[in-house]
C-alpha cells in the first residue's frame, strides 16, 4: 500500500507579507527558495498555457535572480496564467509560484498594459463597484433566499453568535444555476441540523481575483470591507461552497489580521458523513467524474471529502479522468481567466474548459462533478460548444447530494 | 613521580587557539589570564595548537619542569583530542587520568556568536575543569579480548564482498541475508555502467565464492533479530525462516519444481518484480546461492490446506529434503565486530501520481526493465511492451523521487549513469528512439564522463527539462502511445514527445527496514534515514557505536564501485578491531564501599549482570570486567555506597560549583 500523495500544508498566514514587492522578493524566506530554483522546466511543462508563454516561470526566475525582471512585463505571458497552482504543487523546491511570483509578475504585467482585456476590465470595475464581478445590485444579493424552499437565517436578522457562517459568494448567489447549488446547499444545512446562517446582502466578493490583482487598491478594498462585517458578528468558522473565497479566506485573508477556521462546504459535509448517509435515500444510477477545483484541490489538499461524499450516495459510480487530483487540470477561470474567454481565443489559446470535458466524455461518465461554481459555467458552456450538451450534464456536489436526499 | 592524595595540587592550564576555530571569538588570553588566578594552578598557556607536537611537548616540558600533577586542556571535543593529551601525560610520566578537556570549540566557540559571552562561558567551564581535576585519581586502562568472528548482515554486493575480504583474511564470518538468494539488487542488473560488462558475469563467481567458503556461515532467508553486548563481545540472536527444504539435503536439480502439482508457473516472480511467473516450489533465478529450493507456504497447496499430491516430495525421492513441518530456528551466534551492508531500495513511484506508474501498462521502472531487457529475465531479454509489441519510442523520466522536496531531496547519483546506460541497451535491443529527459546530467566517477560521450554518439535524444506529465496520447485508442510532456528548457519550449514506452529512472532511498535495524544495533540515522557513519570524511565506514561498521548504500547511494571499495574499507575496519586482539576500555567501572549494606537492590538492574552477593561479607560486589560503566547501580544504591571512577560525587559537585561560581 503506498501512502497517498500529500503536499506540505502552507502554514497560514505566512505565505509572505502584504507589503512584499520584486525588489524585496529575494530577501524574503521565500525569496531564499527562488534562489535554490534548478531551472528544471516543471512549471512550464506542467503549465496548461505552458506553451503559449514566452515568460513561463522558469525563465520569470531567472530574470528575477539576474535583476532583469522588467525584461518579463513586455510580455503579456503572466495574463495568460489561470492561477491553477500546477506549477507549484510540482516544483521540486517547493517554491510557492502562484502564491507569491507569478501574481506580483502580473500585477506590474497588467499595469504596464495601454489596456486591459475589456471584459476583464469590466469584470473588475464591477466588483469594485457593485461587490460582485457582473454588476448585479448589491441589494439584490439575498433575494435567492426567498426560493431556498428552506428557511436561510440571515445574521444581521438574528441577532445572535452563530456556528457556521456561510459565505454564499456572487455566483451562487445571482445567477440561476449558482442558486440551484445555494439552494441544495441549504437543503443539506438543515437537513443535517447545521447551526448557520448568511450575511445576506451585507455579503461582497471575498476577491480571490486577489490572485490577479495582489495588493493593489480592490483586493484591499474588498479585504477590509470584508473583515469589518465579519468583526460584527460571532461565529465559529466560516464554510463556502466556492473554492476561490476559500483560497482568498486560506492564503491571503491572514496577511490582514484575519484568523477563522475556513472550510469548503464539501469538507463540512464530510465532516457529517456518518450523519448524512443514512438520509441519503434515493437512488442516483449515474455514472460520475470528478474534476478536482484548483484552489480546494491541489492548493488546499482537499481531494478525499467530494469522493468520499460521492460515494455516499447510492446508484453513484465513480470514474476518474486521466489527470485527477493532483493533476487535475484547470477550468481555465482561474486568476481571472473566467473574463479572458474571448482574450485567450484572439490569441489562438485552446479553451481549457474544453480539453477538460473531451477528458470527462472519454470516462463514459454522464455526470460531471464539480465543487465550485466557475466551473458549472465553463463545463456547461464547453459540452454545448463541443456538442455534448446531450451526453453529460455538470453538477455541482452538493446539488447530487440534494437530490439523492429525498423529500 | 606518581602523585599522592596529600600532594600538594600543582594544575598547568592550556587553552588552545584552533587556529581561529576558538581564538576567533573567545579572547583566549583573557581566558588563559583568568585560568592562571585560580587556586592551585601553577601556569596558565595559549596557544595556536595544542594538539599539535610543540602543543603536547610544551605540556610535556612543563610537567617535567614546573612538577604539575592535574592538567587541563581547553580545547575541542574530547572525542577527538583526549587521548592525544593523554598520551603526553603519559610520556611524561603523569597517569593519565589527571587530565581533564575543556570542550571551547563545539560548546562555546561554534555554537555562539557574542564574543563577551562566549569568552564568560570559556572562563566558567574551565573554572568548572579546574575545580573538578583536583579531585582526579590515577586509574588503569582496562583491556578485554576480541571475539574474532564477524557478522556481515546483507547479502548485496557490498556484503558479498566484505565477507570474502575478511573470509579470505582468515576470520570466520556469518553472512546473514533476508532473502533466499546472494546477490541484492546487483543481480537483477543487466550491464553495468560505464564498462557495460554483464552484472551477472562479474557477480555470480563472487557469489559462488561466499557459497563454497570454509570460513563463512551463510544463513540466507534469515534475520538478525536481537543484539547484545558490545564491541569485541556481540551476542547476536538469527531468526532462520523455514524454507521446507533442508539445505544439506536439497541439491538444486530442481527436479521438485518440475513435479509440483501446478503444471505452469502462475504466482508473481519476485526476483523479477512480478514481471514473470513461479510456481510455489521455486529456485529464485537460476545461480542462487545457496543452490537450494524454498517453498512459498502462502501458495502451497500442501502448506495451506494438507490435501496436495506431493508430487515434489516424490521427485526429491532418496534425498528427503522437502520437510513441510519446519519451523523457525533462532541461533546465537557471538561476534567480535559487526559489517551492515543492509542495502536500499528504488523509490516507489506511485508516490508522484502523474507519472502513471501503476496506472498506465506501458509505464515501467528502471528495475522492471532491467530485468526485461536480461537474457535470463521473465521475456528473455526482449524488451516488448504489455500487449508483446516492440516499442519504437521509448522516454527515459530521469530523477524521479529524486532531487524533489516532495519525495526524497536528495540526488540518488547513480540514475543518471543508469539511464544512460539503458538508453543504450534499449536502442542496441530494439532500435527504438530513445529520449532522455534529465534536469542536470551527473556523471562524476572514473571513466563516466567518458561514458557520457560514447552514448551521446550513439544519437539519443536528450532534452534538459524534468518531465511535468504523462497521459495517453488523447488521438490514440486504447493501448496506445503515452505523451511526455516538459519543457525543453535548452529551446524555451514545451514539448509533447509520444512514446510506446516510458522508464522511469527511480531514485533510491533508505531500505524501509532501515528505522528497525537502527534501533536493533544501536546505530544513528541522517534525517533521510541513511545510516550515519562517524565522520563523513575521516571515518566513513565507522559508526557511533564501537565495533559496527557500514558498507554500501545503507550509507546512501552508491554504485557498485564504491559500494565494493567501501565494503573493503569495511572489511578493514573490522580486520584491524580484530587482529588487535582486545579492546581498551575506559576504567569508568563502579565499585562499592565497604558500608554497603547489602540490600541488594542493585543487583536485579545490572544490564550486564556485572554484580554479584558475597554471602560471607553480606555485601555486593562489582565484577570490574563485567562492568560497562552505564551508572544505573550508583544512582541507584539507596545508601549511596557506590561509586563510579571518573565520575565521583566530589569531583562533579566541584565542576558544578565552578560552572555556577561567577553567578
Amino acid at each position: 500500500m503506498v501512502a497517498p500523495v500529500t503536499f506540505p500544508k502552507t502554514e497560514r498566514a505566512e505565505i509572505c507579507a502584504r507589503d512584499t514587492t520584486l525588489e524585496t522578493l529575494l530577501t524574503t524566506p521565500e525569496g531564499r527558495r527562488i534562489l535554490t530554483c534548478i531551472q528544471c522546466g516543471t512549471c512550464a511543462g506542467t503549465c496548461p498555457y505552458g506553451e503559449h508563454m514566452d515568460y513561463p516561470p522558469r525563465r520569470l526566475i531567472n530574470l528575477l535572480r539576474r535583476g532583469r525582471i522588467e525584461e518579463a512585463f513586455r510580455s503579456d505571458s503572466l495574463l495568460r496564467c489561470v492561477a491553477c497552482y500546477a506549477c507549484m504543487a510540482k516544483c521540486p523546491r517547493g517554491i510557492r509560484l502562484s502564491d507569491v511570483l507569478l501574481p506580483l509578475v502580473k500585477e506590474q504585467t497588467l499595469a504596464r498594459r495601454p489596456e486591459i482585456p475589456a471584459e476583464l476590465q469590466r469584470a473588475l470595475q464591477n466588483t469594485l463597484r457593485y461587490g460582485n464581478p457582473m454588476g448585479e445590485s448589491s441589494r439584490k444579493r439575498a433575494n435567492w433566499v426567498t426560493s431556498a424552499g428552506t428557511p436561510v437565517p440571515i445574521l444581521a436578522e438574528r441577532q445572535k453568535p452563530v456556528d457556521v457562517l456561510w459565505f454564499v459568494e456572487c455566483y451562487t448567489s445571482y445567477y440561476p444555476r449558482g442558486i440551484d447549488g445555494s439552494r441544495a446547499t441549504a437543503r443539506l444545512f438543515h437537513a443535517l441540523g447545521i447551526d448557520f446562517a448568511i450575511l445576506g446582502n451585507e455579503e461582497k466578493c471575498a476577491g480571490d481575483c486577489g490572485q490577479l490583482t495582489w495588493e493593489s487598491g480592490l483586493f484591499e478594498t474588498l479585504t477590509d470591507y470584508n473583515l469589518e462585517i465579519f468583526r460584527k458578528y460571532k461565529f465559529n468558522r466560516i464554510v463556502t461552497g466556492d473554492p476561490h473565497a476559500h483560497n482568498a479566506f486560506h492564503v491571503r485573508y491572514p496577511m490582514y489580521g484575519f484568523h477563522y477556521p475556513v472550510l469548503h462546504t464539501h469538507q463540512l459535509l464530510a465532516e457529517h458523513l456518518d450523519a448524512l448517509k443514512p438520509k441519503l435515500v434515493r437512488p442516483l444510477r449515474r455514472m460520475v467524474t470528478y474534476h478536482d477545483s484548483c484552489c480546494l484541490g491541489r492548493r488546499a489538499g482537499c481531494f478525499d471529502e467530494p469522493r468520499r461524499l460521492l460515494q455516499a450516495i447510492p446508484g453513484v459510480k465513480l470514474v476518474e479522468m486521466v489527470h485527477h487530483r493532483i493533476n487535475s487540470i484547470c477550468c481555465g477561470g482561474g486568476g481571472g481567466g473566467m473574463w479572458l474567454d474571448t482574450w485567450f481565443k484572439s490569441k489562438g489559446m485552446e479553451r481549457l474548459s474544453e480539453r477538460r470535458v473531451r477528458e470527462a466524455m472519454a470516462t463514459g461518465a454522464d455526470v460531471l462533478a464539480v465543487s465550485c461554481p466557475y466551473e458549472i459555467f465553463r463545463f456547461e458552456d464547453a459540452l454545448k460548444t463541443l456538442g455534448y450538451d446531450h451526453k453529460m450534464v455538470v453538477r455541482d456536489v452538493s446539488e447530487l447530494l440534494a437530490e439523492a436526499l429525498g423529500d | 613521580m606518581q602523585p599522592t592524595p596529600h600532594d600538594p595540587v600543582r594544575i598547568g592550564c592550556y587553552v588552545c587557539h584552533c587556529g581561529t576555530n576558538i581564538a576567533g571569538l573567545v579572547d583566549v588570553a583573557d581566558v588563559a589570564r583568568f585560568a592562571g588566578s585560580l587556586p592551585g594552578v601553577v601556569l596558565a598557556r595559549h596557544y595556536k595548537y595544542m594538539c599539535s607536537d610543540p602543543g603536547q611537548e610544551l605540556i610535556v616540558r612543563d610537567i617535567l619542569e614546573h612538577r604539575l600533577n592535574r592538567v587541563v586542556v581547553a580545547a575541542c571535543t574530547p572525542l577527538l583530542h583526549e587521548p592525544t593529551f593523554r598520551k603526553a601525560l603519559t610520556r611524561a610520566g603523569l597517569n593519565p587520568f589527571f587530565l581533564q578537556v575543556v570542550n571551547l570549540r563545539e560548546h562555546d566557540a561554534w555554537v555562539h556568536s557574542d564574543a563577551a559571552a562566549a569568552t564568560q562561558k570559556a572562563r566558567e567551564l574551565v573554572h568548572a575543569a579546574v575545580l573538578r581535576v583536583v579531585h582526579h585519581r590515577p586509574l588503569e586502562i582496562r583491556q578485554v579480548p576480541v571475539h574474532r568472528d564477524v557478522l556481515v548482515v546483507g547479502g548485496g554486493i557490498a556484503g558479498i564482498h566484505a565477507a570474502l575480504t575478511l573470509a579470505n583474511g582468515g576470520l570466520k564470518v556469518y553472512l546473514v541475508e533476508k532473502e533466499a538468494t546472494l546477490g541484492g539488487h546487483m543481480a537483477r542488473f543487466d550491464k553495468t555502467f560505464p564498462t557495460l560488462d554483464c552484472a551477472a558475469c562479474v557477480l555470480t563467481p563472487k557469489m559462488a565464492a561466499v557459497g563454497a567458503h570454509p570460513n563463512i556461515t551463510l544463513w540466507t532467508w534469515s534475520e538478525v533479530v536481537k543484539v547484545e553486548g558490545t564491541v569485541g563481545n556481540y551476542r547476536v540472536t538469527v531468526r532462520r525462516k523455514p524454507r521446507y527444504v533442508i539445505e544439506d539435503r536439497c541439491t538444486g536439480c530442481q527436479e521438485c519444481v518440475d513435479a509440483c502439482v501446478y503444471r505452469e508457473p502462475r504466482f508473481p516472480d519476485e526476483f523479477n518484480l512480478g514481471l514473470g511467473r513461479r510456481k510455489p516450489i521455486y529456485l529464485p533465478f537460476p545461480q542462487a546461492v545457496p543452490p537450494v529450493v524454498l517453498i512459498d507456504p502462502a501458495t502451497c497447496i500442501e502448506l495451506k490446506t494438507g490435501r496436495c499430491k506431493k508430487t515434489c516430495v516424490e521427485a526429491c525421492g532418496d534425498r528427503r529434503a522437502i520437510d513441510f513441518h519446519m519451523q523457525e530456528e533462532l541461533r546465537e551466534i557471538t561476534v567480535g565486530a559487526i559489517i551492515m551492508a543492509t542495502g536500499f531500495r528504488i523509490f516507489d513511484a506511485r508516490r508522484t501520481p502523474y507519472y502513471g506508474y501503476g496506472v498506465f501498462p506501458n509505464v515501467y521502472n528502471a528495475l522492471e526493465v532491467e530485468r526485461l531487457i536480461n537474457a535470463a529475465g521473465p521475456t528473455g531479454g526482449e524488451l516488448i511492451l504489455r500487449d508483446g509489441r516492440k516499442p519504437r519510442s521509448v522516454a527515459i523520466v530521469h530523477c524521479v523521487g529524486s532531487r524533489d522536496e516532495h519525495t526524497n531531496p536528495w540526488c540518488s547519483r547513480v540514475c543518471c549513469l543508469y539511464s544512460l546506460k539503458l538508453a543504450h541497451l534499449i536502442h542496441e535491443r530494439t532500435g527504438a528512439e530513445v529520449y532522455n529527459f534529465y534536469i542536470d546530467i551527473r556523471t562524476p566517477g572514473k571513466g563516466m564522463e567518458e561514458f557520457y560521450q560514447r552514448i551521446q554518439e550513439e544519437g539519443l535524444h536528450l532534452i534538459r527539462g524534468k518531465v511535468a506529465d504523462v497521459y495517453p496520447d488523447p488521438n490514440d485508442g486504447p493501448n496506445g502511445r503515452l505523451i511526455v510532456q516538459a519543457e525543453d528548457t535548452l529551446m524555451n519550449e514545451v514539448v509533447k514527445i509520444p512514446v510506446d514506452l516510458v522508464v522511469l529512472a527511480v531514485g533510491l532511498e533508505p531500505h524501509p527496514d532501515a528505522e528497525n535495524l537502527r534501533r536493533l544495533f544501536n546505530l544513528s540515522c541522517s534525517a533521510e534515514g541513511w545510516f550515519l557513519e562517524r565522520h563523513p570524511k575521516l571515518a566513513p565506514v565507522n559508526t557511533f557505536t564501537d565495533g559496527i561498521f557500514l558498507a554500501g548504500c545503507c550509507q546512501g547511494p552508491k554504485d557498485i564501485p564504491d559500494s565494493v571499495a567501501q565494503a573493503g574499507a569495511a572489511a578493514a575496519e573490522a580486520y584491524a578491531l580484530i587482529s588487535r586482539g582486545h579492546i581498551e576500555l575506559e576504567p569508568n567501572t563502579a565499585h562499592i564501599f565497604d558500608d554497603c549494606s547489602g540490600c541488594k537492590s542493585c543487583l536485579p538492574l545490572c544490564p550486564y549482570s556485572a554484580i554479584t552477593y558475597d554471602e560471607d561479607r553480606r555485601k555486593a560486589v562489582i565484577n570490574e570486567a563485567l562492568c560497562k560503566g552505564c551508572g544505573t547501580c550508583v544512582a541507584a544504591c539507596p545508601s549511596g555506597s557506590i561509586a563510579q571512577h571518573l565520575f565521583e560525587d566530589e569531583a562533579i559537585f566541584s565542576e558544578l560549583e565552578g560552572l555556577l561560581s561567577a553567578r
